[in-house]
């Protein structure tokens, strides 16, 4: 990451009036603020008001309920140390990694393996990939919309193996992965799709 | 009260303690937008920012007592979803999108216009999910929801200068992934 | 024969036990009954039983009724009996494996014809041969000749190809296809390539570290 010119940040926190820039560092500042002004387009929602009421009319959970859910409930835990700590744990830890880092994600085991679910959905509220991998329940593997462009996807760590799927738009929409090449008769008039998931460790 | 101009938020948080629960309704109409896109943008999925947004206005409504300063009731709300933001990222950390993945596919009654402005945002989230947590919040705080920095101090529990300078390294990750893809 | 007899009996009904409380809630009460029965006879009969579950709790899932959801898992144990039978007339010692008889049903359900299915067994006289079914029932769904679809996937097992690179002998005939070839050529460029067909790409860094896990199905 290369440190830009201070004039562009000072110009972005309204030290410095952007007209009296050149014309290389006026085109950063434009770019930025027009990346800001994208980011700020309205995420199209149902409204929450409903759902927020309906949650506040119910009576709140009594204290040991609440402490049992926050027993439950994973938390993120941060410690605050000195630098001089930090550098020593650090030091500590480079020592022990000599050995190659394992990548970031979720441990795969040998017969693992990773199935990519892919569809195009515009204006689907929600999509759920439903199917022999996860015993038929609908909601349990949500695709998302990241870039809200009609394409969902989601990845996902499932056993090595074949698997019989549809995906669920809208939580009642059964319809099968137009991406998948492999289909099979489901018994109930449709077509299932099919995954093979091949063990990642190859 | 002069009834030709909407409760500030001082007064609603006032009738809300006063035991009139459903006036919180307009706290949420009043926040829930920018609240949403803030989640959004930092979790990278609109059901999950949903779901943040929700729970943090039923954590809001039952905390409300210990809102200390109610003229700062927007703040105080951006404090609570920013904290299940980050929960919920330190639990499943976002999605890193490749650049190099292949572009959306058109719907021939989309304009040019639409679909370039489309491609440009899916550049930029891109973008954005590649920063850390801390600074993709300070970024979206600072330019997107148009916080000042004092109020974003009292967002993030952070010092002025720290949140200047993540704002900073932001500012040239980005600019440095939007020079790149011209 | 008779301990497999014997634990057979002894399975059968706790297997069905585990089954229906995996049923319960998720099915129509009143088809649970009688999916239990099947399920219990296809345990009786060494054959696997989870496949039966599946297509029961698919039935539940897709919200179709009773009866036909009892209709479709008796066809799915009429469809691993058939298989059964096949691997036996194959070669297999019984009892055949469960694993066995699940990779034959696949290939029957995908379509292809029973003596195509007998091919690729013959080809591969020990376990596995899931890979090598679903490599020629893939070539077959890109509308290949099946005879011709296992005649390139055995010539590949042959030349020492195995378990998942067999799906990249029929990847790379797809690809062929994609690319303009006819069937024929594209059979004759993979089968001269062979055994060096490209690999299929393994999951990008990226893709890694955003898989997720389901979480795993509430105990009942």
């Amino acid at each position: 990451m290369n440190a830009i010119d201070p004039r562009i940040h000072q110009a972005l926190d309204g030290e410095l009036a952007p007209a009296t820039l050149s014309g290389e560092l006026r085109q950063a500042v434009e770019r930025l603020v027009t990346a800001a002004a994208l980011l700020a387009t309205p995420i199209p929602a149902a409204s929450l008001e409903s759902r927020v009421m309906v949650l506040i009319r119910r009576p709140a959970p009594s204290r040991a309920r609440r402490l049992l859910g926050w027993f439950v409930a994973p938390h993120a835990v941060t410690f605050r140390v000195r630098p001089v700590w930090s550098l020593a744990f650090a030091a500590v830890v480079a020592l022990l990694t000599l050995f190659p880092m394992r990548h970031e994600g979720p441990d795969i085991g040998e017969h693992e393996g990773i199935a990519q679910f892919v569809g195009r959905f515009p204006g689907a509220q929600s999509v759920h990939a439903v199917g022999s991998f996860n015993d038929w329940r609908p909601g349990s593997i949500a695709l998302e919309d990241v870039d809200q462009d009609g394409v969902w996807r989601a990845t996902v760590v499932l056993p090595a193996g074949a698997y019989e799927y549809m995906f669920v738009v809208d939580g009642e929409r059964w319809v099968p992965d137009r991406l998948a090449e492999r289909l099979v008769a489901d018994e109930f008039g449709r077509e299932n799709s099919i995954v093979i998931v091949r063990p990642a460790r190859r | 009260m002069d009834v030709t101009r909407a409760p500030s938020d001082a007064e609603v948080v006032a009738r809300v303690l006063s035991g009139d629960g459903e006036a919180f309704a307009l706290v949420v109409r009043r926040y829930e937008a920018g609240l949403l896109r803030f989640a959004a943008r930092m979790l990278g999925g609109r059901d999950a920012a949903a779901d943040a947004v929700a729970e943090s206005f039923v954590r809001a409504y039952r905390h409300l007592a210990s809102c200390r300063d109610p003229a700062r009731l927007r703040t105080w709300l951006y404090r609570i979803v920013a904290n299940r933001c980050k929960s919920h990222l330190a639990r499943r950390p976002i999605a890193d999108v490749s650049l190099d993945e292949a572009p959306p596919v058109a719907d021939p009654s989309d304009t040019a216009a639409s679909l370039e402005r489309a491609e440009q945002l899916a550049l930029v989230r891109r973008a954005l999910v590649r920063l850390s947590p801390e600074k993709r919040e300070a970024f979206l705080l600072k330019h997107v929801e148009g916080l000042s920095y004092e109020e974003m101090a009292a967002v993030t529990g952070e010092r002025i200068p720290t949140l200047k300078m993540r704002v900073h390294r932001a500012r040239e990750a980005l600019l440095q992934v939007l020079e790149e893809h011209e | 024969m008779k301990l497999w007899l014997g634990l057979a009996l002894v399975a059968g009904p706790l297997a069905a036990q585990s089954a229906r409380a995996r049923l319960e809630g998720r099915v129509p009460g009143a088809a649970i009954p009688v999916i239990d029965s099947l399920i219990q006879a296809a345990s009786t009969e060494g054959l696997p039983t989870e496949p039966l579950i599946q297509k029961a709790l698919e039935g539940g899932a897709k919200l179709v009724t009773a009866p036909r959801i009892v209709a479709a898992v008796e066809v799915s144990l009429g469809q691993l009996r058939d298989a059964r039978d096949l691997l036996i007339r194959a070669g297999d010692e019984p009892p055949v494996t469960p694993g066995e008889v699940t990779t034959v049903t696949w290939a029957l359900r995908r379509g292809l014809p029973r003596p195509v299915v007998e091919r690729v067994l013959a080809a591969l006289p020990r376990a596995p041969r899931a890979a090598a079914m679903h490599a020629v029932a893939d070539l077959a769904a890109h509308h290949f000749d099946p005879d011709s679809a296992a005649d390139l996937i055995i010539a590949a097992i042959g030349l020492g190809l195995q378990r998942e690179r067999l799906l990249d002998v029929s990847a790379a005939a797809a690809h062929e296809l994609q690319r303009g070839r006819s069937h024929a050529q594209a059979l004759a460029l993979v089968r001269g390539e062979l055994p060096n067909v490209p690999a299929s790409p393994k999951p990008t860094a990226g893709a890694v570290a955003r898989a997720r896990r389901p979480p795993a199905p509430t105990p009942p």
